[in-house]
């Protein structure tokens, strides 16, 4: 199962987010997104957008589903824990 | 970004701007719209230095956890506090995206933390727009519920909300003096009932709102 987590390096909630992956050992792939540029940018924005209906972060995504937020208890129900 | 067109970036607040300079210029403003902030002060503590980086970078305390579009005309509804802009979502979920606000009768915010749900469309929503003390008896004034102009009225003791736009040419209600119930369009003189939304004039009617009043806030009834 594939985690992708859209961040901004700026936010709480996402470094919650990130330290809470690494506590449980969670593999885990991460863009910052307010660090992109140019056409990187808006591309992984666009991306962002469409899956999680906003601009909120963080947004991650465990396979198939989508959590938006520092979200503990839907972290722990889709990866398992 | 303007620093290319010769001119210094202009920046709010002086460089050795610190949280609780922050705390102090935000809770006012936030308590008269119903906020306070979280209860967690650890997390609190964390957003507004976030902020103050984001101040550094940007010269404004653009919200950590939204991003920037670059285009200063979208980005004003991402200055902390953001409230007002977003005042009928955060109403319904009960507090701001990041959390570090949350409705005053939430009595602990780490219930609140993290989780961002975006509220279900057409709930029914209680709005904080001010407090009682800030509206005289005879007063009214323009609020903005979500994308709503609305007029609120006080007659004695009680709060009426209507449509902000005389059907008339469109001038603001809010914009008038009240004679007893009747609000008076400044604009040409139309008049209009607070408690209805009705005027003499055919098929001018405006819409009106429930308005609630409960510790000392008035709030405004709508949908998401
Ligand atoms: S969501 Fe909260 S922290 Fe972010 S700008 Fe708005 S009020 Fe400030
Ligand atoms: S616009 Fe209100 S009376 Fe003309």
């Amino acid at each position: 199962m594939t985690v992708m987590l859209y961040a901004l390096s700026t936010c709480p909630y996402c470094r919650l987010t990130k330290k809470y992956l690494d506590e449980n050992d969670v593999e885990y792939d991460v863009i910052d997104v307010d660090l992109l540029e140019g056409d990187e940018r808006t591309a992984v924005l666009a991306d962002v957008k469409n899956l999680s209906g906003g601009t909120s972060f963080p947004v991650l995504v465990v396979g198939e589903e989508v959590i938006v937020g520092f979200n503990k208890a839907a972290m722990k129900e889709h990866l398992g824990l | 970004m303007s620093a290319a067109q010769g001119r210094p970036v202009r920046r709010r607040f002086s460089a050795d701007t610190t949280i609780d300079d922050l705390k102090a210029y935000m809770e006012p403003f936030a308590g008269s719209l119903g906020y306070k902030f979280n209860t967690e002060e650890w997390f609190v503590d964390e957003v507004l230095a976030s902020e103050i980086g984001i101040l550094d970078a940007t010269g404004d305390v653009y919200c950590p956890c939204r991003m920037r579009t670059g285009n200063p005309k979208e980005d004003v509804a991402i200055v902390c506090p953001c409230i007002p802009f977003h005042n009928v979502q955060f109403a319904a979920m009960r507090k701001c995206w990041c959390g570090l606000f949350i409705l005053n009768d939430v009595e602990d915010g780490a219930d609140l933390l993290g989780v961002i749900e975006e509220p279900e469309k057409g709930a029914e929503v209680e709005v904080p727009v001010c407090r009682v003390e800030d509206m005289p008896a005879g007063s009214v004034r323009h609020v903005k519920v979500g994308k709503r102009d609305i007029a609120l009225a006080r007659v004695g003791d009680e709060f009426y909300a209507l449509s902000n736009v005389c059907l008339h040419a469109f001038g603001p209600l809010s914009g008038g003096v009240l004679d007893g119930h009747t609000v008076v369009c400044p604009w040409h003189g139309w008049r209009y009932d607070v408690r209805t939304g009705t005027t003499d004039h055919p098929g001018a009617d405006v819409k009106t709102y429930p308005v609630v009043v409960r510790d000392g806030l008035v709030l405004v009834v709508t949908t998401v």
